[in-house]
């Protein structure tokens, strides 16, 4: 036994207190940073692809957020697990795999339990392999860090997208179709009411313009997230 | 004058500068004081004079040509709900009726001024709308960013308008001048820094926004009751020459030319925007570069298609190249929003290009989309995002052709 | 022992890694494998359901929908003979994947080919609903056809007479929304309902005009601003019921 290991044995109850006060802090940072300050779509301009396609209403925004917080909790805590056996010659394929296979099984069980739904995110949902954030975490902070850490950063990474996502999808349904959820808000004009649905909204480019104008707002509430000139 | 230059000078601008009681409202006082005098400001430092035009005076002088197609068009509001109102027996009614009788017009005979003030009828409130919308967005945003409020919206609240049908929605209008104006160039950092003309891109939220209203055949001819399709419209169903054709259906060359068509407000005259396109050209406010190449594209382009039509049963290939010149928003386009001098290439071998590739597409997306009829817009608005890029390859290769011709210099 | 980065280490734990995720998701697949295929069966049920009316104010679930279907029986049709084939396999037997296959299907001239879809398939499966009596009290047909911007997948119903419509479907198309995708509105599918899809002679009679039908005319008004759309039901329509669809069907069947 050498000394390291013996000083490590021996550490005081009040040390571990005070590092496991300061991993509560890394967790709390992990979680609620990537929300606001480092959102990966609208920071870091991450999984713009599926932002696009699959928002046009809250039920598949919704969805589509919950699928991507779970594959990406949990690639990242089973990369984070294996990390230290990973070769780093293979250490994008083995991550490739790892997540393919995630997302193949989301997949399945969304078919299994969610029909209707996973019938309107059809290829979305096996496109998460390709969405650049859950990559992005595998590479960047799960294989440098442990499972409970990486398993924060998952979940706070995955809000932030979710929460873009559901922002795109309130606004896009709600200007679209008059709906929330699938219930009638503002009542259309071809069922006797006032709305007239902007039809922008359910394609695609209109998803650009709301992740350009929220990033804009953001920016201009948060001016240190201007890239500098 | 003097007088009140100096009153002005002395008494009421010192409110608005710093300092000032007013100093929040300077974006205003400036925009109400530079319609009158030219700006006393001077630039400091290094500069490079191009031109010794103040960017409102050619505005106005932009403003002026849009007043020939916006003329016939207006006429023209009135003689299609006229001829369209006689067609089916109906009889026109509204407010619009009302206040002609109150000045003692009768409409249902036809006259040139009754026709004229109908369509003026039609146009003042959009016209309103626009500058309300629009003007309103301009001023929060020059508040917001502590500048000047701009002049870039003055010819853009006159070319929105006249891209509309006579019929839209007022608070569609609204809507789609805030996009234009926020979208299509405050984002971007205001006039001067927008890659996309901002009319245009108001016309294309409108256009995609509400889809039912503004692509199909209600709104054209502005009596209620009345549907009728554009002559691009009836094209793409049904050809030019072959049965319920454009020819069939009683529309001409000369007609078309003229600008008595169903269509957009402004945009109906190809003869009234060509007498713009001289004056722009005259003053030099406008790119002949430009306007030649998109003429030059499609000619080729819709020429291409009439040789070709033998192998495709698409209708729109038949369309020749002077029926492409006469109808939709072509002239229109290719006369005020091609050559937007901020939207546009800058480089002159760019704005060959530039056009050219407008031209060609225009007819492209007439005649092989089955569902935008018209293309002049999504041409022109494809082009503008393009136009940098044009720009950037053309000074690399400028630079090149100079370096290796210096190069060779320094050898020899 | 060999490092971390030796060959030998790589391909152990990309064999291990292949092995365990593999099973990973074979054991997922498998055991979602029943609710997936329930799923599927129930949501071509439930349209077939929808269009044949029987389902008009039932909540639809798998165990309504095994209710109604007691009554609806599946038939393979031979388009160019019009005969029903009996002892089909239905299990094996898939009608997009046949209408792509050289051999289950036929090449459409230009001149046939009206409704834009290439190929036609020899054999399609059409569902008839069976009165207590064994009778036959409707007809539920496939149809697909090229719209604006895609092909429209749905389900037309004629009534026992072989004549007069009861609905029509669509469960599948890429039109725009609020233009061409009104063709899923259902206001606009019960202006089908009670139409005559024949004339006495035999003769296609329905067609969706451009604007709006005359009242008491035997055609569908056009969907505003979707010429294009209305134009490809138009089409289909007129395809499948014509001699190249399900004419040949009805005249043996019902006209006899």
């Amino acid at each position: 036994m050498n000394v390291e290991q013996s000083a490590a044995l021996n550490i005081s109850a009040e040390e571990k207190k005070r590092l496991g006060k300061g991993e509560r802090r890394i967790w709390k940072k992990n979680l609620f940073l990537p929300i606001l300050d480092n959102n990966p779509i609208a920071l870091q301009i991450l999984g713009i692809c599926s932002a696009l396609a699959v928002t046009t209403n809250l039920k598949t925004s919704f969805v589509m957020s919950i699928a991507v917080i779970v594959v990406l909790c949990c690639s990242n805590v089973l990369i984070s697990l294996i990390r230290s056996q990973i070769p780093s010659a293979i250490r994008i394929i083995v991550q490739m795999a790892v997540i393919s296979s995630l997302v193949v099984v989301t997949d399945q069980v969304l078919k299994a339990y969610l029909f209707d739904i996973s019938k309107q995110l059809s290829v979305f949902v096996g496109l998460i392999i390709t969405n650049c954030i859950i990559m992005g975490r595998a590479e960047g902070y799960a294989m440098q860090n442990s499972p409970l850490r990486s398993f924060f950063d998952g979940l706070g990474n995955g809000i932030g997208y979710g929460i873009v996502l559901l922002m795109v999808g309130f606004v896009r349904e709600l200007f679209g179709a008059g709906k929330l959820f699938g219930f009638q808000v503002l009542p259309l004009v071809s069922e006797g009411g006032w709305y007239q649905p902007n039809g922008l909204m359910l394609l695609s480019p209109s998803a650009f313009f709301l992740i350009g104008i929220l990033i804009w707002i953001l920016r201009v509430v948060k001016p240190d997230q201007n890239e500098a000139e | 004058m003097k007088k009140l230059r100096d009153f002005l000078d002395s008494k009421v601008e010192p409110l608005f500068h710093k300092g000032g009681k007013y100093q929040r409202f300077y974006p205003l006082y400036e925009m109400v004081d530079t319609i009158a005098f030219t700006p006393a400001t001077v630039t400091k430092g290094l500069c490079h004079v191009r031109d010794g035009l103040d960017q409102k005076r050619m505005m106005i002088a932009v403003v002026i040509a849009l007043v020939f197609p916006l003329a016939v068009g207006l006429y023209n509001i009135g003689l299609q709900a006229n001829l369209a109102t006689a067609e089916a027996g109906l009889l026109l009614s509204g407010w619009r009726i009302d206040v002609l009788a109150g000045m003692g017009i009768e409409f249902a005979k036809n006259t040139v001024l009754a026709n004229f003030l109908y369509g003026l009828l039609y146009f003042i409130p959009i016209f309103l709308v626009t500058v309300a919308a629009g003007g309103l967005c301009e001023v929060i945003i020059a508040f917001m960013r502590r500048h000047e409020v701009t002049e870039g919206f003055l010819v853009t609240s006159f070319l929105i308008p006249m891209i509309m049908p006579p019929t839209v929605p007022l608070w569609q209008v609204a809507l789609a001048t805030v996009f234009g104006v926020v979208i299509g160039k405050e984002i971007f950092g205001g006039v001067g820094f927008n890659f996309l003309n901002p009319a245009l891109t108001a016309r294309a939220f409108i256009f995609f926004a509400y889809p039912a209203e503004m692509s199909g055949d209600a709104i054209w001819v502005a009596a209620d009751g009345i549907t009728k399709a554009t002559p691009l419209g009836i094209a793409a169903l049904n050809g030019v020459h072959g049965a319920g054709g454009l020819i069939e259906q009683g529309y001409t060359l000369q007609n078309a030319f003229v600008g008595f068509i169903p269509g957009s407000i402004g945009e109906v005259s190809t003869l009234a925007c060509l007498l713009g396109a001289f004056m722009l050209i005259a003053l030099g406010l406008g790119s002949w570069r430009v306007m030649f190449s998109v003429f030059i594209g499609m000619l080729l382009m819709a020429s291409a298609f009439n040789g070709l039509q033998s192998f495709s049963d698409n209708l729109m290939y038949e369309m020749s190249p002077l029926w492409h010149f006469v109808l939709g928003g072509y002239a229109f386009g290719l006369v005020y929003m091609a050559t937007d001098p901020v939207s546009s290439a800058m480089t002159e071998v760019g704005k060959y290009i530039y056009g050219i590739l407008i031209g060609i597409l225009v007819v492209l997306i007439r005649v092989v989309n089955p569902a935008y009829p018209e293309g002049m817009m999504l041409a022109i608005l494809f082009m503008n995002v393009l136009a940098p890029v044009i720009d950037h390859y053309v000074m690399e290769s400028n630079i090149k052709k100079r370096m290796r011709g210096y190069g060779r210099k320094r050898i020899s | 022992m060999a490092g971390k980065e030796s060959p030998r280490r790589i391909l152990v734990t990309a064999f291990v890694l292949s092995i365990a995720c593999s099973l990973f998701v074979s054991i997922a697949a498998v055991a979602l494998a029943e609710a997936q295929d329930v799923n599927k069966l129930f949501d071509k049920q439930r349209n077939i359901a929808t269009v044949s009316g029987l389902s008009e104010g039932v909540a639809m679930t798998v165990e309504s929908l095994r209710e109604i279907f007691t009554q609806i029986v599946p038939r393979a049709v031979d388009l160019d003979s019009g005969e029903i084939l009996s002892d089909f396999d239905f299990e094996n037997y898939d009608e997009r994947s046949a209408s792509r296959d050289p051999e289950l299907s036929m090449k459409l001239s230009r001149s046939q080919d009206i409704a834009s879809i290439k190929r036609r398939e020899h054999v399609s499966l059409i569902y008839e609903v069976l009165g207590d009596a064994g009778d036959i009290q409707a007809v539920i047909l496939p149809i697909r056809g090229y719209g604006l911007w895609s092909t429209l997948h749905g389900f037309l119903a004629l009534e026992g007479d072989g004549k007069t419509i009861l609905g029509i479907t669509f469960f599948e198309h890429g039109e725009t929304a609020g233009l061409g995708g009104e063709v899923d509105n259902p206001k606009w599918k019960s202006l089908w309902k009670g139409k005559s899809a024949y004339d006495d002679q035999g003769n296609i009679a329905i067609s969706v005009i451009k604007g709006a039908a005359a009242p008491g005319a035997n055609a569908i008004d056009g969907i505003s601003g979707a010429t294009l759309t209305a134009r490809g039901v138009d089409n289909m329509i007129k395809f499948w019921l014509g001699e190249l669809g399900f004419a040949k069907y009805i005249e043996k069947n019902f006209r006899s």
